[in-house]
């Protein structure tokens, strides 16, 4: 069988809270082997996409295609080969870091053995090695980092990662990245949203932006900027990220007097 | 003082109360606060109040009734408050208060005056004004005397209940602090059949106590209510006195947070008992049976509740039986021990039972994202719940066959643990139901405390009374012989109960498929 073209597929993707729309008609596509940067303003969408694509969330309509295969939230196969770190982590408090990500890895289906060996090397790496605290007692970029080591665990073929390094020190931030590309040099796939344009710019290969109400605006392969390529949109030209994204948004120009 | 800040956020708590009505859930509550609020306030002020403020005129003894009913009241106002966690509801902490302009004395008048402007404490002030009032109505005492009083009272009891409040926090944040305070309260419920044959054969003893009350705030406030002379000043001395020196103690309970006593883990467990425990329900549940027993055996109040749930029943049990037959409201032994075995199948797990959830907050999201069918964690949950109460009943029968104060036969011993285990399934068959349809973000780190809906309250309340008054109701018999010549009926209907209990099953989990996102919203506070 063919290798799919795509890694994420979303067709007509709609969610929608009775009369209020999160996500509207929204379709695109992630190739494989590449980091995807999910841009929007805040209440864009971007979390409900993601909710969507890792079955939290029930889409109102349109499809959604993971690694070849039609996804839904039942679909324990491919819920096997992804890995999500979500906005709101997804932690149980009063467990020790060391049992959580090993529950999560027994779940995912890893033998004991395996399970020990990872979850005593992620904890290494992401220097969680506190002994006796609680998840409940680690700082909010502890608490992200033990977020990403349950996304990384069971070694998915695709990660969805939401707000990945807000929180986390530079340190943090730059093995994540490290982890990132390799992770997609061996042909896996990250889908991230992040509101860090620098880091985008940086780290993703494509980059989608949304509006409100989850709208697709643009798509494009943000690398060429590496190279001092340029960013295109209806004919104008963008040397950086952050002018397009502020192009399709809205710039804000609002003078306080009192400020 | 900055009163025009306080009275801002004092204005702002009840903003906060009005939003929660924007809810399903908060229009429901307040449907059922308001119903209740007005019917209490028109029977207490009757028969608590008013009512009883005349009734103590006109019993001749209008200071020591008086007296007795504020005793009452105020005791009722502290263990509402320090047990079922009523009116106790900080909406500001103190370091939430920080960020506005306030100093140390003006954010502790603030949380306090945001404490006592409760509409539990309001229902308290209004049950002492109904008697002060129905006792100036009846020629006792001066008015001004008496709302004096119960001002001084109302104040006095919510700073008690504030450093009684305290203290039972430090209590049960020490290890085994929680088990003590139960077995307390047990002690205390236990002290009045107790105490009453030493006091009928040493009066000197009953007279010294008496003494002892009558300098207490509500004794106090009673003479207060019902006398003109410097008597009634001399009582609301008292009063101040006790409140002054109460808030001193608060005062200082606050300046000195309790050091939690905490037990940290050195090294690394990759396999402990609830593990092993979990592995029983094979590899695809045992993980999240594993995960659940671990997420609550963490927690205090499960800590607490459920490992004294054989003691208690043994205790509920010793209470309905000690009566002989003729006063007994269940007939006999055999009868009473059936309304014990039937609150031995949930008394252990019941109240996180029918809130599964409800203590998870931002994990709830987690078990959505696992490689399961989406519904395998609230499975494993009740199969968790069933499973820690299910372990109680064995132990619970051969207690019965060792110490049942009849004798024992293999008969009765199926009716007992046929009734144990029918309740056991029915009642976690409805759990499972409340934990979709009335499912409510708790407080974990929380002892004390109700944080039920509530649907949860129902069932959790009202399956207690449900097994204390049905056999008193429905077993017309004192005969032990005839009872037993049924004993197959109780297994026939724990058979019944586990159908339900299977069919609840099937039908909750399509539920909880259909109704995850509301329940992901609620638990991470969103809705």
């Amino acid at each position: 069988m063919d290798a799919p073209t795509a890694a994420i597929r979303m067709t007509g993707l709609a969610k929608r809270y009775g009369s209020v729309t999160a996500v509207e008609n929204l379709s695109l596509e992630v190739k494989p082997g590449r980091i995807f940067g999910f841009l929007g303003p805040n209440g864009s969408g971007k979390s409900t996409t993601i909710g969507c694509l890792t079955g939290i969330l029930d889409p109102t309509a349109g499809e959604i295609e993971i690694l070849g295969q039609r996804f839904d939230a039942d679909n324990v196969a491919i819920k096997r080969r992804i890995g999500v770190m979500p906005e709101t982590l997804g932690l149980f408090d009063p467990l020790y870091a060391h049992e959580f990500l090993a529950f999560v890895a027994r779940i995912f289906g890893l033998d004991e053995a395996t399970t020990r060996k990872r979850v005593t090397e992620l904890l290494d790496a992401l220097e969680l090695t506190e002994p006796g605290k609680t998840l409940a007692e680690y700082s909010t970029g502890m608490r992200k980092r033990v977020a990403f080591a349950a996304a990384m665990v069971h070694s998915p073929e695709i990660l969805f990662l939401d707000e990945p390094f807000e929180s986390i020190d530079p340190a943090g931030v730059a093995l994540m990245k490290q982890w990132l590309r390799r992770f997609t040099e061996q042909g896996r796939t990250v889908f991230m949203t992040t509101h860090v344009l620098e880091t985008v710019e940086r780290v993703c290969h494509d980059v989608a932006i949304i509006t409100k109400p989850g709208k697709l605006v643009w798509q494009g392969d943000v690398s060429v900027l590496a190279n001092d390529g340029k960013l295109h949109f209806n004919g104008q030209e963008f040397d950086a990220l952050e002018p397009l994204f502020l192009h399709l948004t809205g710039e804000k120009y609002k003078d306080l007097d009192w400020l | 003082m900055n009163f025009e800040l306080i009275g801002v956020l004092i204005r702002l708590r009840y903003k906060l109360l009005w939003a929660n009505t924007r809810t399903r859930n908060g229009k429901i509550a307040l449907f059922f606060a308001g119903y209740l609020l007005l019917v209490m306030v028109i029977a207490l002020l009757a028969a608590g109040g008013t009512g009883a403020g005349m009734a103590a005129i006109r019993s001749g003894h209008g200071t020591q009734l008086a007296g007795a009913l504020l005793t009452g009241i105020f005791v009722q106002g502290l263990l509402a408050s320090v047990i079922l966690g009523f009116g106790m509801a900080a909406i500001f902490s103190d370091t939430e208060l920080r960020r506005y302009p306030l100093r140390a004395p003006e954010r502790r008048v603030t949380r306090h005056f945001l404490g006592i402007a409760d509409p539990f404490w309001i229902l308290f002030f209004v049950l002492d004004l109904g008697i002060a009032f129905g006792l100036y109505l009846f020629g006792a005492g001066a008015f001004w005397y008496g709302l004096l009083a119960v001002l001084l009272l109302f104040v006095c009891n919510y700073i008690a209940a504030r450093v009684l409040g305290m203290l039972v926090q430090r209590l049960t944040s020490q290890k085994f602090g929680s088990m003590l305070m139960l077995a307390m309260i047990m002690c205390v419920g236990m002290l009045p059949a107790m105490l009453q044959p030493v006091f009928k054969k040493n009066p000197a003893l009953w007279e010294g106590v008496k003494r002892v009350w009558q300098i207490t705030p509500p004794a106090a406030a009673g003479v207060a209510m019902t006398h003109i002379d410097f008597s009634a000043l001399l009582a609301l001395g008292a009063i101040v006195l006790w409140t002054a020196a109460l808030l001193a103690f608060l005062v200082v309970l606050e300046r000195r947070p309790p050091k939690a006593a905490v037990v940290y883990a050195t090294k690394v467990v990759w396999s402990d008992r609830m593990d092993r425990l979990g592995a029983i329900f094979g590899p695809r549940l045992g993980p999240l049976v594993a995960n659940w027993l671990r997420f609550y055996w963490r927690n205090n109040r499960f800590r607490t509740i459920y490992p004294l749930a054989l003691p208690l029943a043994a205790f509920m049990l010793y209470i309905f039986s000690r009566q002989d037959a003729k006063h007994s409201p269940f007939g006999g032994p055999l009868q009473a021990a059936f309304a014990v075995f039937g609150i031995i199948g949930f008394i252990g797990t019941g109240q996180f039972a029918v809130n599964q959830f409800g203590y998870v907050g931002g994990g709830f999201r987690r078990f959505l994202l696992l490689p399961t069918d989406t519904a395998a964690a609230f499975r494993a949950g009740s199969y968790m719940f069933v499973s820690m109460s299910g372990v109680l009943i064995l132990p619970a029968a051969v207690l019965w066959a060792v110490f049942a104060p009849i004798p024992s036969s293999a008969q009765m011993l199926a009716m007992l643990v046929g009734c144990s285990v029918m309740s056991l399934f029915l009642f976690h068959g409805v759990a499972l139901w409340t934990s979709i349809l009335g499912a409510r973000r708790g407080t974990y780190k929380q002892a004390l405390g109700n944080d039920l809906s509530l649907a949860g309250n129902v069932v959790v309340l009202g399956g207690t009374l449900a097994w204390i008054f049905v056999p008193q109701l429905a077993i017309r018999t004192d005969s032990t012989g005839l009872l037993l010549s049924y004993w197959w009926v109780t297994p026939l209907l724990a058979a019944a109960a586990l159908v339900f209990y299977i069919v609840s099953l099937r039908f909750t989990t399509s539920l909880f498929r259909a109704r995850r996102e509301e329940l992901m919203a609620l638990m991470e506070g969103k809705g």
